[in-house]
């Protein structure tokens, strides 16, 4: 292929590329500019491609804007980490607070199909309680949103996506089968087996958007273990290969390589569309609705880079929370030596979980957590040794020679929604002219009590499969949600349980900044539901004239 | 130290189906990249090759990896992590700030500037600046731990296991697609991955690696 | 001299066995290369396979209504392997964590395959029983020939079905084609093991047909599982994940085997109904 899709936009001129034919396109539908369109959807990843879908597919017209680049995976995807580091949002941001957030390739994606084009592919439904934690739990804030409605679609999402998982799943109420059957355990997810049965806890394997047999046109997964930089195979479902596909056939326009900069508003108080960057020019969109979709960073960016005189605070922020409540989840791990080769780089980074502190509530603090296997490539695991371990000269080359018998367990957890943890707008700009995101994030105590748990389970695990030199890695985290928290009442939260803002009726958000809380799993799951749901709300809103 | 892998290139792999046209692409410019610095001038780069020799000291007895190179290489075409610390300016400021305060650190305390000084000394300066405690006036606004972790640690060790001969050294298994890996489990290993030796047993195991492919 | 039917059918137990010997011959060596041969015994369903296919090949030919000894030989050792293999096999799942899980049925070593090379054995065995008998006889074992072999058939039949089924459905059934595996074969298995136990003066049309369905639907299974192995990432230039990762090529004809061991059977059942 000879375009760049870094440089020069692919969807336009009335096609779009097909992501399973090397060099084929697909006919994609065009609007013009001054079309008004039903749903101008910002990000096109788990939330927005998900949302652009299922709306096309309902009839509505829509397009999707997305900053980054309409990759082909087959063609565009080298073995390379270096090379790879064009999925992520590299444009610039500032990290600060008491515990400054890794950003880049650690949570953000920038990408058509979004960061579901680099993530682990780990696809884990919420336990029930957590959409009403304060009620039933005693922390953080519940859910607008019961979870036996999310159960449905929790499944319309796994079918979509052929959730390669276990035949039964040890945790929770029953789910129905997986469509596609459990990978193979590679020897890091075996080794959390037996740590598992040392411990006399559950383990599983982890349900993965990857494929375990061939579906449609793409091949199921080669085991080559490059998941989190790009999956060349097509196996890993991310939104770019599942939900974008489906969105282009059934009428959606994506645009590509199209950075929206503005959401502008009429004297009315409504959105009209969105000023956006593309080719080197600013353009406008009009749209009868806008969505948001730009994942817990640029979502609230967006809304408050969007502030007008009757807006003075952003858009959609009447509560003052648009940015506030930014939360990630604990990524720390334990890793060990083991006498046994583990090559743990074969496979996908996470083939073995165990749930089970998120289900067992004997613990003095609140929330819970899940660890799994990993398979950290040479770089990121180099890296993981020099800042999360303190090596360097001779003792980091000496460590790096053992990389064939590392292993490890990593968590994803919760930690509380706190007010003070917020993405707010720096006094710089980036290079489209635009205030960039500055984002502050200190850890609370339960944090802290969640975190020390883990490593001390964690380590257990370790020691009780024979690992040698067992350390912890205490300063990790991963994903970002609660920018612009679902709720029941405006004067707490951005948008209601339909995922449409209180202030603005035909402005919506759909990603993970809805989430009040973040759970004990990996948010991908989740966004993606509740995205469905939201399709379905708005068909119901919109046969009942309320749109 | 004994070679874990002797014998084991993941280069030899380049036209088997371990390896497509992207990652060969990829991987040739790579390896073709200029050595002379483009980003940094000759000075900055002097310090800047002392620094890598210290933080990812390479054997003697192979063609070193251009850990300086690839970093000015990086920092020339703008490849930037998308976030900093506040206190930070961007990453190739960052740099240029750092080699700059690093000399000034190193004329502070020996006298002399940082390439000059014998490794053992080297070491300490850069302990200095690693534990937050150096103090020229240099380092401006920018917390020395800070760059230290954030740009120095992170962007050498990342240069340097980008490069094939890294990948050998360590026995992995490298660019992997269309084929990927079907033995995966504890001890097991696929006939196009590396051997380990394990003892006095270098010999055989070179021999062996040298039909991995 | 009325050894014409017992010998035809002792030939074709010769010619089902080869199938069977075959089918395994190229699976094992695949299966046991992706385990990459550690225990030496895992060479032996290789070399026993590939005795068993030419000496089958042999018995094919062989026109005389005898017993041979080196057949008899190798078809015990056949059995022997397979009997030593499901051990082996049952182990190496075993050992793996948690012991009877799906993880370790679909991806230990396959509890069902030595099944065939022991299918292959007994078939040759009772080859060289049925070529064995008196002229107007055909009896194995005390029983009729016909019936035992049908039963044998039968339940190798069913028992490959499982082992299949399983893989099928660790495949997660993705192809609607893959259900012919579960749905077919059961059919042929009853008939066979109605016709083992039924009455004796039937017209068994039905499982005659039925047998013949089997029989291509092995054939049929080496198409699918070739396009199986050319659709997954690199195709054939990636032989070597895919003959292994991909579906087996030489598993399907299995059921070829036993549906000729089937119709033999039948064979028998016409010409000798009281054995």
């Amino acid at each position: 292929m000879s375009d760049d899709p870094l440089a020069t936009p692919r969807g336009k001129d009335g096609r779009a590329p097909d992501v399973f034919r090397s060099g084929g396109w697909v006919p994609m539908r065009q609007f013009a500019e001054t079309e008004t369109v039903d749903f101008l959807i910002v990000g096109t990843g788990a939330g927005g491609g998900t949302l652009a879908c299922r709306l096309a597919e309902a009839g509505f017209s829509v397009i999707g804007l997305d900053a980054g680049p309409w990759f082909r995976p087959l063609e565009d995807f080298a073995s390379d980490e270096s090379e790879q580091t064009k999925l992520y949002w590299t444009d610039d941001r500032i990290s600060s607070g008491g515990n400054p957030v890794q950003l880049g390739s650690n949570n953000s994606g920038k990408a058509v199909g979004g960061s579901t084009v680099h993530f682990a592919m780990v696809s884990l439904r919420f336990r029930p309680e957590w959409f009403r934690s304060r009620t039933l739990l005693g922390y953080g804030t519940d859910w607008p949103v019961d979870w036996r409605e999310m159960w449905s679609y929790y499944q319309e999402v796994e079918q979509a996506l052929k959730i390669s998982g276990p035949v039964s799943y040890p945790w929770g109420p029953k789910r129905p089968r997986y469509p596609y059957r459990a990978h193979e355990l590679n020897a890091a997810a075996l080794a959390l087996a037996e740590g598992c049965e040392a411990m006399g806890i559950a383990w599983t394997e982890t349900p993965l958007a990857t494929l375990s047999a061939p579906h449609g046109l793409a091949h199921p997964c080669v085991y080559r273990g490059f998941c989190v930089t790009g999956c060349s195979t097509n196996a890993k479902q991310s939104a770019l290969v599942t939900w974008i596909p489906r969105a282009v056939a059934a009428g959606a326009e994506i645009r590509d390589l199209a950075m929206a900069g503005r959401i502008e508003v009429n004297d009315a108080g409504r959105v009209t569309g969105v000023q956006y960057h593309r080719e080197g020019h600013w353009h406008f969109q009009k749209a009868r609705n806008v969505v948001v979709a730009g994942y817990a960073i640029e979502t609230p960016r967006l809304l408050l880079n969007s502030a007008t005189d009757r807006y003075p605070d952003g858009l959609a922020n009447g509560s003052g929370l648009v940015g506030h409540y930014f939360t990630v989840q604990p990524n720390q791990a334990v890793w060990g030596t083991s006498a046994r080769e583990i090559r743990s780089y074969k496979g996908a980074p996470s083939l073995a979980l165990t749930e089970h502190w998120n289900y067992d509530d004997n613990k003095d603090f609140f929330g819970g957590y899940c660890y799994m296997s990993q398979g950290p490539l040479p770089q990121l695991w180099a890296n993981t040794l020099a800042n999360g371990r303190g090596l360097w000269g001779d003792r980091l080359m000496a460590a790096m020679q053992d990389y064939n018998h590392q292993v490890g367990l990593k968590i994803v957890g919760e930690m509380l929604p706190q007010e003070r943890n917020r993405v707010t707008l720096a006094d710089e700009t980036d290079q489209y002219g635009l205030p960039i995101a500055r984002v502050e994030y200190t850890w609370c105590d339960n944090d802290r009590a969640l975190i020390d748990h883990s490593l001390k389970f964690m380590t257990q695990a370790m020691q009780a499969i024979d690992c040698r030199d067992i350390w912890s890695q205490t300063d990790d985290t991963c994903h970002m949600n609660g920018t612009a928290r679902m709720g029941d009442d405006p004067r707490t939260s951005v948008v209601d349980t339909n995922c449409r803002c209180w202030d603005i009726p035909n402005l919506w958000i759909c990603d993970g900044s809805v989430f009040p809380t973040v759970g004990g799993v990996n948010p991908s799951l989740t966004i993606q539901a509740i995205a469905c749901r939201t399709a379905d709300r708005i068909r119901a809103l919109s046969s009942r004239g309320e749109l | 130290m004994a070679e874990r892998y002797p014998g084991y290139d993941v280069l030899a792999k380049r036209h088997t189906p371990s390896w497509n046209a992207q990652t060969r692409r990829v991987v040739d410019e790579r390896l073709a990249m200029p050595r002379e610095p483009r980003f940094f001038s000759p000075a900055e780069f002097r310090t800047l090759e002392a620094i890598t020799t210290r933080i990812t000291p390479q054997p003697s007895h192979r063609p070193p990896i251009p850990v300086a190179s690839l970093i000015d290489d990086k920092l020339m075409r703008h490849r930037h992590d998308g976030y900093r610390a506040a206190s930070m300016p961007k990453d190739g400021e960052a740099w240029k700030l750092g080699l700059r305060a690093l000399d000034a650190e190193t004329q502070r305390l020996c006298r002399c500037l940082f390439h000059l000084l014998d490794p053992a000394r080297q070491d300490e300066v850069l302990r200095h600046v690693e534990a937050g405690d150096a103090h020229s006036v240099e380092w401006g606004g920018m917390p020395s731990q800070t760059f230290f972790r954030q740009r120095l640690l992170t962007d050498v060790v990342r240069a340097y296991w980008s490069h094939p001969t890294a990948w050998s050294e360590i026995g992995w298994g490298g660019p992997a697609s269309p084929r990927g890996y079907v033995r995966m489990g504890y001890d097991r290993r696929d006939p196009w991955e590396a051997l380990e030796a394990r003892g006095d047993d270098q010999d055989a195991v070179r021999q062996e690696n040298r039909h991995v492919g | 001299m009325r050894h014409g039917a017992t010998l035809r059918a002792a030939r074709r137990l010769n010619r089902a066995s080869a199938v069977l010997a075959t089918s395994v011959l190229l699976d094992s060596a695949v299966e046991h290369d992706r385990g990459s041969f550690t225990n030496r015994a895992m060479y032996t369903p290789l070399i026993v396979s590939a005795l068993t296919l030419a000496i089958s090949a042999h018995g094919t030919a062989d026109k005389r209504p005898a017993a041979h000894r080196a057949r008899q030989a190798v078809y015990a050792a056949g059995a022997a392997t397979g009997l030593l293999g499901t051990a082996f096999h049952l182990y190496n799942v075993l050992k793996r964590p948690s012991a009877w899980t799906w993880q370790n049925l679909f991806y230990g070593a396959p509890l069902g395959a030595p099944m065939a090379i022991l299918l292959a054995g007994l078939l040759g065995t009772a080859a060289e029983a049925v070529r064995d008998n008196p002229p107007h006889r055909a009896r194995v074992l005390g029983f009729s020939a016909g019936r035992l072999l049908s039963a044998i058939s039968g339940l190798g039949m069913s028992g490959t079905t499982g082992e299949a089924g399983l893989l099928h459905f660790r495949g997660a059934f993705h192809n609607p084609a893959m259900l012919a595996l579960v749905t077919i074969p059961p059919v042929g298995a009853a008939l066979l093991l109605n016709a083992a136990s039924g009455p004796k003066d039937r017209n068994r049309w039905l499982a005659r047909w039925w047998l013949r369905l089997v029989a291509w639907m092995g054939i049929a299974g080496v198409g699918f599982h070739i396009w199986g192995v050319q659709r997954a990432m690199g195709g054939w230039s990636n032989w070597r994940q895919n003959l292994i990762d991909g579906p087996p090529i030489p598993a399907p004809p299995s059921f070829s085997g036993l549906a000729l061991a089937g119709l033999a059977a039948l064979g028998l059942l016409d010409d000798h109904p009281d054995g």
